[in-house]
């Protein structure tokens, strides 16, 4: 077992590196700089070469490369090439507000949509079963923004049940940080809720059909120990595998999410920093994102073991 | 929307837990008012960039010699005696009691001195006055000296102007940072201090009242006057999103909003708690401008094509929507401002008039160049307006283009001389600050000198001719009569195509009052809230 | 999934027609009816459809008439028109972007799941392709190369690659276990012929059911990155864009927002119901 978690650790790293360089590439071969962003309105041709310069885009890509890479092994991911602050300080500044969203969107998108899932496959082409499944289909096919528009305008300005915008953080009260969460939450929500009823729905039919159940049945347990206590835990591994593959969704929505809802968090951060070119912005967040991705579905693949035992490796 | 049962019931006490924040959203104790401004802040350097919304920035933060009030008129603010030769060729300058950086370090005039000469380079009347100066230096610590060459009616013009980039005072040593460098320091000798360990960039600024400023005593007006700082704290969100951004004004999570969009204004007038007040007087207006190194906008005539192709009213219905807000303007001297007038000016009449602009068109000898026109994607005004010009263009038969980008893009994009095949233009919409119209020789954009002049690159001896007769000129009514000469010769060679004026109002909840009217910045001090 | 061939399904529906068909897959019917209908929409725009570009700024944000079917958009142009001519580039954006996936899908799964070594190096860049999140990808690609639709539809396809090889490649893999797969490459069968005969059949169903979750995709895809600001130029008409441009107006204006907003959730909507037909239609265990 530590055998295999430090091979799969070590993957990641191979996986982070590899992101790094994807990214390197991507940037530095596109054209245009921040150069001439920053150089601003007046500036002339010289000054801007200057600004190259300067920020050292003027080297060789393999030695610009080395560079940076060599720094961030050692922890240093630069510093934003507009606002001068440390890349790490921003994303730290940034990461309670993107924790929070994605925490609270997964706790409510996964609970309802098992619990949604289980009882359709339970109820299998019964009314109950197309109607949950019908919501399903309509939850990933409107947009996050348009969802998150409308919700804005029912609950916050027509109704005044909860903020508009922005995020408050946990520090400053429990409830004005969930009053906060609960609209971009569902709004981001919606997909990812679609998405796990349906493959716990199709998941739970394939077990529920085995001879187990029928067994359990026979021996008298009730239907909801059937469903949770015997069916869900088979079940359980495509759904744990799902939700990490939700994961990757969620961070796209999250983009969305916090430019509607006007939450800091590091999407909106990453987004205005491709705008400007700001490079070491960039590249550590992809990295950094990349590293948790990995780490996500690490923890996904170990939680197998845990909900099927018959999973070992 | 598809909800379980659940679903509401976890909405609903969120709701109630949340109640009491949403209610008083913020507890008594230090007074902060939140603002959401024109735009990001970018630069922290209001001089080396022209950005407006560093010039609010540098009006927190640091502090001017001169600043004009509510007439148009330098007003002594830093300098509280200053006297000139009998001769006008010496400036003397001395520097009021109670002048300290933020730092605890008091302001001397080589501070004042640099920063003068930091400013001058990027400024353009700034360059106007260090052209004709023989000498400028620090008598003593509270004491600048400028000395002349000859005289010149415009140095505290220039010195006090609200046209970015303004005349800051920036300590020594950031004032010698190269001009076309960002200076590092946040240190100023303004009213509010800079709070950057609560500052997130991106998303919100702070700033604090500084107890260790000193304002002047008489009556604040426009940039002049004692800057009285009555609230604590000032955040600005940068919320983004527009829609967003009234509805938190309408929810009260905000106090101030600069630049609503007009469209919404029905939306925000509806809450009893907020009015509206127009921060400019002399509102924006709106130009295009050709870039007349290369084919088709290099001919005269293709550019007076482009008087009569504009239709000013369709341009400024498309993005501002309400008549009463704007105002279709053939000036180059904007609308409703002392420079403004009507010479020259038929063919504002009959414009949009399509056939007469093709027709000058074809008489410019057009051969189906391309024309390129920038689009800024970001901005609504720039967005629409490129779209209804392209479409106009399109229509008489003029090979026009659409290339969308952010405004960041159009900015590098339009410094480029080159033609349209190694990434140059043909067109771009830009607009600037109604008051900044009036004054050809602080306004750039006026300027008439080719390639060291303005994007466009617009070239005419006259032209330039009549503009340092009006930088010369004795009195007001002598400047207003070369105006009108400057104009007629304008639309003789097609300086650039003008796109109408308008006035923004800003909105605000009710609690909040004292906010000063200025062309090109929104003063925070002298504003209370209840 | 299963490995059943296309051969019966034809079959099916030539012995027991149309109805039956309906019957038995009534999403997968409704879903492709709609957007059959659509895809004739769109075609036959020019037809029946005004201009949708022609900008008419006095007469903006005029509510639904008989002039106007949908209303005007802020720039006084017409919202049905629009909604129409965007169906074209929503459809095309969801097909090339599904088309491109299946077909990259399979070149290089094929080949991981043959080419140990080949395997190795693509798998690795693969991992590194999906870890970064897909709509910043798409965003860094947009705003690098200046979009126009070629660029978005690269950026929209390079993040969806990933998944679809994985999948071939899992088929793949799995068949080259059968026994008399490995016997037939045992005895020296030719790759070509093992490739034919075995495995493309297996790939084909799974594939197509992909094939469309990609397709509803991309299209919410292309809507998200015209709402950031990074998606296709807004002189060309998309739902993305349509909807990014009106985003000031959902009280004032909601049909700006609302038409082509519930066209695309009814297309989106379509294709998800296409595949999920399609997918109970090919693997019998789901079939009611």
């Amino acid at each position: 077992m530590a055998a295999y978690i430090a091979r799969r650790l070590s993957a990641t790293l191979v996986v982070m590196a590899i992101v790094g360089v994807i990214v390197f590439l991507l940037l530095h071969a596109a054209p245009g700089s921040p150069a001439a962003i920053i150089a601003g309105d007046n500036a002339t041709p010289a000054q801007i070469a200057l600004i190259n310069h300067e920020l050292g885009l003027d080297r060789p890509l393999v030695v610009q490369f080395g560079i940076w890479a060599w720094r961030v092994v050692r922890g240093q991911f630069g510093t934003s090439i507009f606002s001068g602050v440390p890349v790490m300080d921003l994303v730290e500044q940034r990461l309670p507000a993107t924790v929070s969203l994605s925490l609270v969107t997964i706790a409510f998108a996964a609970t309802i949509a098992v619990i949604a899932g289980v009882f359709a496959a339970w109820r299998a082409g019964g009314l109950l079963d197309q109607v949950l499944m019908g919501i399903a289909a309509l939850g990933f096919s409107v947009p996050v923004f348009v969802v998150g528009y409308l919700l804005i305008y029912l609950f916050a300005i027509t109704l005044h049940w909860l903020p508009v915008q922005g995020y408050v953080p946990l520090s400053r009260g429990l409830g004005s940080w969930l009053a906060h969460l609960v609209l971009p939450g569902t709004a981001l929500g919606l997909a990812y809720l679609a998405l796990i009823a349906r493959i716990t729905r199709a998941s739970m039919l394939e077990v529920l059909s085995e001879d187990y159940i029928r067994t359990a049945r026979a021996k008298g347990a009730s239907p909801l120990s059937q469903l949770f206590g015997h069916a869900l835990r088979n079940a359980g591994v495509p759904i744990a595998t799902v939700i990490g593959i939700g994961i990757a969704l969620l961070i796209s929505g999250v983009v969305l999410t916090e430019t509607v809802f006007n939450i800091p968090g590091i999407g909106r951060l990453t987004v205005d920093a491709i705008t400007n070119r700001d490079y070491p912005i960039i590249q550590g967040v992809m990295v950094i994102f990349s590293g948790v991705y990995v780490l996500i579905n690490l923890m996904v693949d170990l939680s197998y073991t845990l909900i099927d035992p018959r999973i070992r490796r | 929307m598809p909800t379980s049962r659940r679903a509401v019931l976890a909405t609903a006490l969120a709701g109630t837990l949340a109640l009491p924040a949403i209610r008083s959203p913020r507890a008594a104790g230090p007074v902060t008012l939140r603002a959401v401004m024109q735009g990001d802040l970018r630069s922290f350097d209001p001089v080396w960039t022209t950005a407006n919304i560093s010039a609010y920035y540098g009006a927190m933060v640091y502090d001017t010699l001169f600043g004009v009030d509510d007439q148009y008129k330098p007003q002594p603010q830093m300098v509280d005696q200053w006297s000139l030769s009998d001769d006008k060729k010496i400036y003397t300058f001395h520097l009021r009691d109670g002048l300290a950086w933020q730092d605890n370090t008091p302001v001397t005039a080589a501070d004042c001195v640099a920063s003068i000469r930091r400013w001058a380079v990027r400024n353009s009347g700034g360059q106007a006055i260090m052209a004709r100066a023989a000498d400028l230096s620090a008598k003593d610590d509270r004491t600048i000296v400028l000395r002349m060459k000859e005289p010149f009616g415009l140095v505290l013009t220039a010195l006090a102007t609200c046209t970015t980039p303004i005349c800051f005072i920036m300590p020594k040593k950031d004032a010698e940072t190269d001009p076309f460098q960002q200076v590092s320091g946040r240190i100023g000798s303004g009213p509010f201090t800079f709070n950057q360990g609560q500052t997130q960039p991106g998303s919100r600024y702070v700033f604090d009242k500084w107890d260790k400023y000193v304002p002047r005593k008489d009556k604040a007006s426009g940039l002049a006057g004692g800057k009285v700082v009555y609230l604590d704290q000032v955040i600005w969100e940068n919320i983004a999103d527009q829609q967003t951004a009234a509805a938190a004004l309408n929810a009260g999570e905000i106090d101030f909003y600069e630049l609503p969009p007009l469209d919404l204004l029905p939306q925000i007038q509806s809450n009893p708690d907020i009015k509206l007040q127009v921060m400019n007087p002399t509102g924006y207006v709106g130009e295009a401008r050709m870039n007349c190194l290369h084919p088709p906008f290099d001919k005269v005539k293709a550019r007076l094509a482009m008087l009569y192709l504009i239709d000013q009213k369709a341009i400024l219905n498309a993005t501002f929507g309400d008549p009463k807000y704007y105002h279709p303007s053939p000036s180059i001297f904007g609308y409703g401002t002392p420079m403004s007038n009507d010479a020259n000016t038929a063919w504002f009449k009959q414009a949009p008039d399509p056939a007469k602009a093709k027709q000058l068109f074809q008489e410019s000898g057009y051969k189906g160049e391309k024309v390129i026109v920038l689009q800024a994607t970001d901005f609504a005004f720039m967005n629409n307006s490129a779209q209804l010009i392209a479409g106009w263009l399109q229509g008489i038969g003029v090979n026009a283009e659409l290339a969308a980008m952010n405004w960041g893009e159009v900015i590098t994009r339009r410094a480029s001389m080159n033609p349209d095949d190694q990434g140059g233009w043909d067109i771009f919409v830009t607009y600037g600050g109604g008051f900044d119209f009036s004054n050809p020789i602080t306004l750039i954009a006026l300027a008439a000198n080719g390639k060291k002049g303005w994007f466009g690159w617009p070239e005419d001896a006259e032209y330039e001719a009549l503009r340092t007769q009006w930088a010369e000129a004795a009195t007001e009514v002598e400047q207003k009569s070369i105006a009108e000469k400057m104009q007629a010769r304008a639309w003789d060679f097609g300086l650039m195509a003008m796109l109408g004026s308008w006035t923004q109002p800003a909105a605000m909840r009710k609690t909040v009052d004292g906010f000063l009217t200025n062309p090109d910045v929104v003063p925070f001090w002298n504003v209370t809230r209840t | 999934m299963s490995d059943v061939a296309i051969l019966p399904i034809a079959a099916e529906v030539r012995r027991h027609g149309l109805r039956r068909l309906f019957q038995r897959h009534p999403t997968m019917v409704i879903g492709g009816t709609v957007i059959a209908a659509m895809v004739l929409l769109a075609l036959a725009a020019p037809l029946f459809a005004p201009n949708p570009l022609s900008m008419n700024p006095m007469h903006r944000l005029r509510p639904p008439s008989g002039v106007h079917w949908f209303g005007t958009d802020p720039l006084g142009r017409d919202v049905f028109a629009r909604t129409v001519y965007g169906a074209r580039i929503s459809l095309f954006v969801g097909l090339t972007v599904a088309l491109g996936g299946v077909a990259g899908g399979l070149v290089f799964g094929l080949l991981c799941g043959f080419y140990r070594r080949i395997d190795a190096m693509v798998m690795r860049l693969m991992d590194g392709l999906m870890a970064i999140p897909s709509i910043l990808l798409a965003i860094a690609l947009v705003s690098l190369w200046q979009g126009g639709v070629p660029v978005v539809i690269l950026a929209i396809l390079i993040p969806e690659l990933p998944r679809d090889v994985r999948l071939v490649r899992s088929i793949v893999l799995g068949v080259r276990e059968r026994p008399y797969v490995e016997a037939a490459i045992a005895g020296g069968a030719r790759t070509s012929k093992i490739l034919r005969r075995h495995i493309l059949p297996s790939t084909i169903a799974p594939l197509t059911v992909q094939g469309t979750y990609v397709c509803a995709s991309a299209i919410l895809v292309e809507a998200g990155l015209s709402f950031l600001g990074a998606g296709i130029p807004p002189s060309i008409p998309t739902w993305g864009n349509m909807i990014a441009g009106s985003e000031l107006y959902l009280a004032l204006a909601p049909w700006t927002i609302f038409c082509p907003g519930i066209a695309l959730a009814i297309l989106v909507l379509a294709v998800n119901l296409f595949g999920d037909g399609l997918r109970d239609w090919l693997d019998p265990r789901f079939a009611r």
